[in-house]
């Protein structure tokens, strides 16, 4: 199941910041990373050619939802949204996130 | 629903053209909405700020391969590769691909016609609602397993009040009648009278009107009819103020108060509908006409319960019951399997069905050896492959998915084969069964045969392609790598293989002169039927009377049968008067069978001192009469003939005379069978029973029956004799042509057949067109006389042609596959021996070996296979010759043999030729290199 291993930090943490920013609102690709830059005030910068295929597997695996739209300046775009899983699974992953989080800043500041 | 949403996106991503357009539209959405940010903040061009963004995005194929990836179709793309190089080696190697294709379509085709034919019989439930719960219910007698349909009508009423597993309970019988309508031509039509209730069961409503209802069935009501749909719009055009109309059924008129849809055609195939009225009261014990009893089971009943209480019933009636009516078993199953020959026995159909499978499976086999010999070939691509990392199980795959394709294609052919003969079966079984044919069965191509057929191919192809695979991939692999170098692929063929060469020759050799036969006989009798004699202006018909009170075919005997017999002759001969007057008509006569279909039976000669073996008999003459060399009778065929028969036929007469109006007339005056009959006999006759010597004057009489022979050695004295008064030519029959039928005629007289034949020799008109006119003016004579299968002769004496024609295509389909694949065998053999002999060959031709001794040297092996598998192939031939068809050691069937021999010969010839060629080729040096 994704998202279980806290330790995968890399690849974790790029579906968590998905299903974060999703929580707030349904977006497209290019939106999704924009809201991810804007929020981390540019520290976290997600490669974008590699955001889709995240997508595709939250996708396969229920967390997320997707279906075509239409941007303010009218151009068809295709929008993702949180599902009712996806939303457990944030809750879930925030969760051993903070924890993963909190070890290893213990193991970080250990003098 | 998580698992319904990612059940969704599984689905909609799995289609590759869709996903892959959905990417590069969200990837260019992406690339142009980061351009125009980078456009804005930067103040760049716009195409230098696409540049950046596409730059920024990262490689886009890798991205789209990795969706791909995700998408789980990966294996997807490899079973394409394979089913691709698998259709690339078909191609490079044509000679396989055909003997395979060709010997499993065969098996293929095989299996589709039985599935077909069982399935219908057995598989399928009729086509109402809830056609699963209605039933047949009868009486059986435990000792013989024949159904006493005699004794359903008494038990009906029984049945009906104390079964309560039956919801509802119906009855119906079939009488054949003429119907009779203003406007439209009188036709015979088989109709079902059938109790309100079998409406009800069937649950199909009537498109216009009523069904019968149970107020129909009292006496005195008034007697109504209920027709189909098709019957409707041919005779009355559809018009829906039909209801209420009057037609006639023979001589009965008949009120018609509904119409039912084309579809239904219950209770067996009907188009027509009366009440059922037979009232048992009217009828002994055991003696009421026969009829079928059925039902519907009531909710939550089932067979065995319905079984249980009828059978309980009985044992109480038992006790009351005249002895030959008691130990009556009650037997309750599905109505569609009814109308199959034996309804318990559906698992021996099965049984068969799995046999016929199997065949699938050895001929798959078969096909899987020439593989492994292509496969042997490519052991050394294979071990390279191993070298460079591919699994055992990648490359079992692969061949796997190149086996498929073939047994595919090969299933494919073999369903088309199969569906193009079940259709066959379809009109055949119609034109020869019509009305008694149920109207659910459809020898059709059902999913469930397609599925079967995909199970074949599936098994087909692991027994092709898996097998040499395994071999193939085996733990010799390594070894091969090591060798390869030094050329051939170390692979070895086994005892298996020689067998089965020798087994196919063998098979082959077996059925060549069985066909060899059919072809002969085939076009003989062709020429004989076609040129002899003028068939193909003649129509024939069947004659029947309604009887009152007799339930049809099956119904009882009259007690008072010459009564009957004379009416139908008085009838008979009043029509053909009729039709000469005709003049579309040239001729007409009366006969009691169509040539080919007289009545059998068997007959003692005046003296039985003679000796049967004769040297003038041919040997499948002498078979034929298995009963002769004990007791001196023959089984023989007789029919009674009008005296213009054999002129009117072209029928040429041998010697003495034909028969004459004083022969029909001194018959019908001698009542006390002082006299004996003249007959004429046809030429296998003569020859057969009086051994070709002057037969006019002798006499015959019908053989005692066999069973009393040793208490009763000579004939009844009450039998006539009949005396022979000419011979006449062999006149081709109908059933076989191929088999000459003894046959003897005597005159058709005043106290004729109960059933007899008209024969109408148009002139002007095709003979089928005629076939109204006749039912005009046999409804003209009297509308109780009826007539059946008015076809044109051709097509009478046609239908049973074409099932032996069918036979014989399939047994030469079956002989040309194993012909192919003993041909292919040979020719893989040779190969293979060549190709792991290279060295041995160079060396010999290096030390001056010939061409012949080359030849020798590669052919030895080849020829021994073809050998063995010829001399077991002769002896089951000659057994199975004169086993089926009568034949003996004559110089014709050593010339038969000695040609099957050289034929096969040539084939393996044929079959060793490329390869030998190929060893006559092999350079020295070449050869030699490798050591």
């Amino acid at each position: 199941m994704l998202l279980r291993q806290p330790t995968d930090a890399l690849r974790g943490s790029l579906d968590l910041l998905v299903l974060k920013t999703l929580s707030l609102d349904a977006m497209h690709g290019w939106g999704i990373s924009q809201r991810i830059q804007q929020i981390s005030a540019g520290v976290l910068e997600v490669n974008q050619g590699s955001l889709y295929p995240a997508l595709q597997r939250m996708e396969k695996t229920g967390l997320i939802t997707s279906e075509w739209g239409v941007t303010d300046n009218n151009r068809r775009a295709r929008y993702y949204r949180l599902t009712a899983s996806g939303r457990r699974a944030l809750g879930v992953e925030l969760k051993s996130w903070r924890q993963f989080a909190v070890g290893l800043e213990a193991v970080l500041s250990a003098t | 629903m998580s698992w319904l949403d990612a059940a969704r996106a599984r689905i909609r991503l799995l289609s590759r053209h869709d996903s892959d357009a959905r990417f590069d539209d969200e990837i260019r959405f992406h690339i142009d909405m980061e351009a125009q940010q980078i456009a804005r903040t930067t103040g760049v061009d716009v195409r230098e700020a696409r540049r950046r963004a596409t730059i920024h995005f990262g490689g886009v194929e890798g991205h789209r391969e990795t969706l791909r990836d995700g998408r789980g179709l990966r294996w997807l793309g490899g079973l394409r590769l394979d089913l691709t190089l698998g259709v690339r080696m078909l191609r490079k190697s044509p000679g396989l691909t055909v003997v395979g294709v060709l010997g499993m379509a065969v098996a293929v085709a095989i299996g589709c016609i039985t599935y077909g034919v069982i399935y219908t019989f057995f598989g399928r439930d009729i086509p109402i609602d809830g056609g699963d719960r209605v039933v047949m219910i009868g009486n059986y007698d435990p000792a013989t397993s024949d159904e006493a349909r005699e004794t359903h009508l008494h038990d009906l009423g029984e049945w009906k009040r104390s079964v309560p597993a039956f919801a509802e309970i119906a009855a119906f019988h079939t009488v054949d009648r003429n119907f009779i309508s203003l406007n439209a031509r009188p036709e015979p039509v088989r109709v079902a009278e059938m109790t309100a209730s079998g409406f009800r069961i069937a649950r199909v409503q009537p498109i216009l009107g009523r069904f019968l209802v149970d107020e129909d069935e009292r006496p005195g009501a008034t007697p109504v009819v209920v027709i189909r749909e098709d019957v409707w719009r041919e005779r009355f055009a559809g018009d829906s103020s039909v209801i209420g109309r009057t037609i006639a059924l023979g001589v009965a008129m008949h009120t018609i108060v509904g119409v039912m849809p084309r579809t239904f055609g219950f209770p067996i195939n009907n188009r027509v509908w009366t009440p059922f009225r037979l009232d048992p009261m009217a009828f002994p014990p055991g003696k009421a006409p026969a009829i079928r009893v059925f039902a519907r089971l009531a909710a939550g009943a089932s067979r065995s319960d319905a079984e249980t209480q009828a059978a309980l019933l009985q044992s109480r009636r038992d006790a009351t019951s005249p002895q030959e009516l008691r130990g009556l078993r009650p037997r309750v199953f599905p109505y569609a399997l009814a109308f199959a020959d034996a309804p318990n026995l559906a698992w021996v159909m099965h049984l068969i069905q799995f046999a016929i499978s199997l065949l699938l499976v050895v001929i798959g086999v078969n096909v899987a050896v020439l593989v492994y010999a292509r496969t042997a070939g490519r052991a050394g691509e294979i071990a390279i492959r191993t070298a460079l990392g591919a699994s055992r199980s990648r490359i079992v795959a692969q061949l796997f998915a190149e086996a498929f394709v073939l047994s595919g294609i090969a299933a494919a052919v073999g369903l088309a084969v199969g569906s193009l003969g079940l259709r066959y079966m379809q009109v055949y079984s119609e034109i020869m069964v019509g009305e008694e044919f149920p109207y659910w069965w459809h020898f059709g191509v059902s999913t469930g045969m397609v599925l079967y057929v995909l199970v074949l191919a599936a098994v087909g192809a692991a027994v092709v392609g898996v097998l040499p695979a395994i071999q193939a991939t085996g733990r010799g692999v390594r070894a091969r790598l090591q060798q390869l170098g030094a050329g051939g692929g170390g692979m070895k063929l086994g005892r298996a293989w020689t067998t089965m060469i020798v087994a196919q020759v063998a098979i082959a050799v077996t059925l060549l002169p069985i066909v060899a036969y059919g072809i002969v006989d085939f076009v003989q009798q062709r020429r004989a039927a076609r040129l002899t004699y003028a068939t193909s202006q003649w129509m024939t018909a069947a004659l029947h009377v309604d009887e009152e009170q007799r339930g049809s075919e099956d119904g009882l005997e009259p007690d008072d049968d010459t009564a009957n017999r004379a009416r139908h002759a008085a009838l008979a001969n009043e029509l053909v008067v009729r039709l000469r007057r005709d003049p579309a008509v040239s001729d007409a006569l009366l006969m009691s069978a169509i040539p080919g279909d007289e009545s059998a039976m068997r007959i003692v000669t005046d003296t039985v001192t003679r000796t049967p073996q004769s040297s003038t008999q041919s040997s499948a003459q002498r078979a034929r009469q298995p009963g002769q060399a004990t007791d001196a009778a023959f089984d023989v065929r007789m029919a009674a003939v009008d005296p213009t028969f054999f002129r009117a036929f072209g029928v040429p007469l041998l010697t003495g005379r034909t028969l004459d109006r004083t022969d029909a007339i001194a018959v019908a005056t001698d009542s006390s069978l002082s006299l004996p009959i003249p007959i004429v006999v046809n030429q296998p006759f003569a020859a057969t029973v009086f051994a070709g010597g002057n037969v006019i004057g002798r006499r015959v009489r019908v053989a005692p029956p066999s069973r009393t022979r040793a208490s009763q050695p000579a004939a009844r004295r009450s039998d006539p004799w009949y005396e022979i008064v000419g011979v006449v030519a062999d006149f081709a029959g109908a059933d076989r042509p191929s088999a000459k039928h003894l046959v003897m005629y005597r005159p058709f007289g005043m106290s004729g057949p109960r059933r007899s034949i008209v024969a109408v020799q148009t002139k002007g008109i095709q003979p089928a067109s005629f076939a109204g006119t006749l039912r005009q003016t046999s409804v003209a004579v009297d509308p109780m006389l009826r007539i059946m299968e008015a076809r044109p002769l051709d097509d009478t004496l046609n239908p049973e042609r074409v099932l032996d024609r069918v036979i014989f295509a399939g047994g030469a389909l079956f002989v040309l596959s194993v012909l192919l694949l003993s041909a292919a065998g040979i020719h893989a053999l040779m190969a293979f021996t060549i190709e792991r002999r290279r060295r041995e060959i160079g060396i010999r031709s290096a030390l001056g070996a010939g061409a012949r001794q080359v030849i020798t040297a590669v052919m030895s092996h080849a020829a021994r296979q073809v050998g063995i598998g010829l001399a077991i192939g002769m002896v089951l031939a000659t057994a199975a010759l004169q086993g089926i068809l009568g034949w003996t050691w004559s110089t014709v069937s050593i010339l038969v043999m000695l040609g099957v021999a050289l034929f096969m010969g040539a084939v393996g010839i044929v079959a060793a030729w490329r390869p030998a060629r190929a060893a006559l080729r092999i350079d020295p040096t070449e050869a030699l290199r490798s050591e």
